[in-house]
């Protein structure tokens, strides 16, 4: 279907001019053109800040705006604000009015309500705006901040005056200083600076090359010292050292000395038996007292049978 | 003749020139209000003008607003992040956007493209005698040609404008959303905050005086063609560069309105 001409400009003009008055209409109720709206009166000693459209914020919020300025007979600016009836719960007998003027962006009136249920503000009630200024504020503050930035600039210029004084210390320094590297471009060395003799930075001199003699001769020393150390650990150490051949040993001798232990063991047990012997041969012996006695008593009897018979014969059985 | 007649002649011609497209300007305005400038066949001239000049060239415009529309969104709210002033966000969207660039942009758009094409088309006429033709068969020029290009031109920047404006503040919303986690309810705030109707009737105002200008500049610059063919470019640029001129009187009348 192809719409004709007619019907696509009419179609065009329609939905532009509808969005258009739609946008319009928004932006109206927006900025509460159908809405109901309170005029309440403040007062200032100067109309200096204020201007006609100025915004009342509460809060961070805009609220209302400045409608109207005029001049009293007392000389007192009576400054008239429109505020939309949705806001007006904002504004109550205590709510004080400050017209702060910040450095940048643009001054408004902020509206601060401390209790929020006391009783709405009476038209006919002018209360007295406060004026916060900013650039005032900043003034103030930058004034302190001024006073020692002069005080600095003073200071450099006693600086600089005592600087570019020639019998000032700086001066009196730098030509000390001068002596000093001239002095120092004269001499050879800084120790001839130092001592001002030259035989001695001789003297000094053949010190320092005998030091390095005696540092070098040390270090050969040294190095032979290195040298038998390394020897002498390889011959204590070492896989064919005396001390391993010593550890071979000793375990030689522990292994020894534990066979001992058994023979020395057997002997205490020989020994042991050899006593138990001598026991036995304690007994015997006393048997063979005994026997002897026996015999001696036997003995003893024949002889005095045999020392008392005429004939000394007799006959055994 | 000397130097000074000379600048002299070009001084009266150039008064002259601007007084009768002041006169001229004075009798179609006159025009609109009359009932019996709007005939059933100025009507169907209007419809075409304005098929030809909005309608037509709506895709293109759209395009156009859209993307150079976000990219001018996107430099000016990354400036004013960079420089910590984002609670001007509003007043720099109402007040430099929406009043002052959406016209401008419209009106060169549709310069360019149609008040080019109606300066031609009324040298051609001329040349071709079809003017006269008319006159002859006595239909009123002014009723006839002028007003349904001057009556589109009005209409068309007014709604072209506006339309550009919208896409404006709705990339708006999608650049804020993005680059400051702005919800619509701030915004749309924002905007109200730093609005005031009298902006808003004076951006509309301007772009009702830009579209009778660049319609009728090129109008009358178009009959001012001789019998030649070798005229038509000459009044063509000489009502372009006159239409461009009018463009930046107007900008700065209307700026001149604001600081007043």
């Amino acid at each position: 279907m192809t719409v004709s001409r007619e019907c696509k400009v009419g179609l065009f003009i329609v939905s532009t001019a509808v969005l258009l008055a739609a946008a319009l209409l928004y932006l109206a109720v927006g900025k509460g053109v159908f809405e109901k709206m309170h005029t309440f009166t403040l007062s200032s000693r100067s109309g200096d800040g204020f201007t006609e459209g100025m915004p009342v914020d509460f809060s961070g919020f805009n609220i209302g705006k400045v409608q109207a300025m005029e001049l009293s007979d007392k000389g007192i600016v009576l400054i008239k604000i429109k505020i939309p009836d949705r806001h007006v719960k904002w504004i109550r007998s205590d709510s004080t009015f400050v017209l702060y003027r910040p450095l940048i962006g643009a001054a408004r009136i902020i509206v601060t309500t401390s209790d929020l249920n006391s009783p709405p503000m009476n038209p006919e009630q002018v209360p007295e705006v406060a004026i916060v200024n900013d650039i005032n504020d900043a003034i103030a503050r930058i004034e302190p901040v001024l006073d020692q930035v002069t005080q600095i600039a003073d200071h450099v210029e006693s600086l600089t005056r005592a600087l570019s004084d020639p019998q000032g210390n700086l001066n009196q320094t730098l030509g000390n200083a001068e002596k000093i590297t001239a002095n120092l471009a004269s001499k050879k060395s800084l120790v001839e600076m130092a001592i001002s003799d030259e035989e001695s930075v001789k003297a000094l001199n053949e010190s320092l090359k005998q030091l390095k003699e005696i540092t070098t001769n040390v270090n050969r020393i040294l190095s032979k010292v290195d040298k038998m150390a390394d020897k002498t650990d390889r011959e204590i150490y070492g896989t064919e050292g005396t001390l391993p051949q010593v550890n071979v040993i000793l375990k030689d001798v522990i292994g020894k000395l534990q066979k001992l232990e058994k023979t020395i063991d057997n002997i205490n047990k020989i020994s042991t038996d050899a006593s138990e012997g001598m026991k036995d041969f304690h007994l015997l012996r006393s048997d063979i007292d005994d026997v002897v006695v026996s015999l001696d008593n036997v003995v003893k009897k024949l002889d005095a049978i045999v020392g008392s018979k005429k004939d000394p014969e007799f006959k055994v059985p | 003749m000397s130097l000074f007649e000379k600048l002299g002649n070009q001084v009266i011609r150039m008064i002259s020139g601007f007084a009768g497209t002041i006169a001229f300007s004075g009798k179609v305005f006159l025009r609109i209000f009359q009932r019996k400038t709007y005939s059933s066949a100025m009507r169907e001239v209007l419809v075409n003008q304005i098929y030809f000049t909005a309608v037509q060239i709506l895709p293109l415009f759209l395009l156009v607003s859209i993307l150079f529309g976000s990219l001018f969104i996107g430099i000016v709210f990354s400036l004013l992040k960079e420089l910590g002033l984002t609670q001007f966000i509003g007043h720099i969207l109402m007040g430099l956007i929406v009043t002052e660039l959406s016209p401008f942009l419209t009106v060169l758009l549709i310069t360019l493209r149609s008040s080019a094409a109606i300066n031609t088309e009324m040298a051609v006429m001329k040349v071709n005698r079809e003017i006269r033709t008319l006159e002859i068969f006595r239909i009123d020029i002014i009723d006839y040609l002028v007003m349904p290009r001057i009556i589109n031109g009005i209409i068309s920047i007014v709604l072209l404008s506006s339309l550009f404006s919208i896409v404006l503040l709705a990339s708006g919303n999608l650049f804020s959303r993005v680059m400051f986690g702005m919800s619509t309810d701030v915004y749309s705030n924002l905007l109200l905050n730093s609005t005031d109707f009298s902006d808003i009737v004076i951006a509309l105002l301007k772009c009702a005086v830009y579209g009778f200008f660049i319609t009728l500049i090129p109008i009358r610059f178009g009959l001012r063609a001789s019998r030649e063919l070798t005229s038509i470019p000459v009044v063509v640029s000489q009502g372009m560069v006159n239409v461009f001129a009018a463009i930046l009187m107007i900008e700065v009348l209307s700026l001149l309105t604001k600081l007043l």
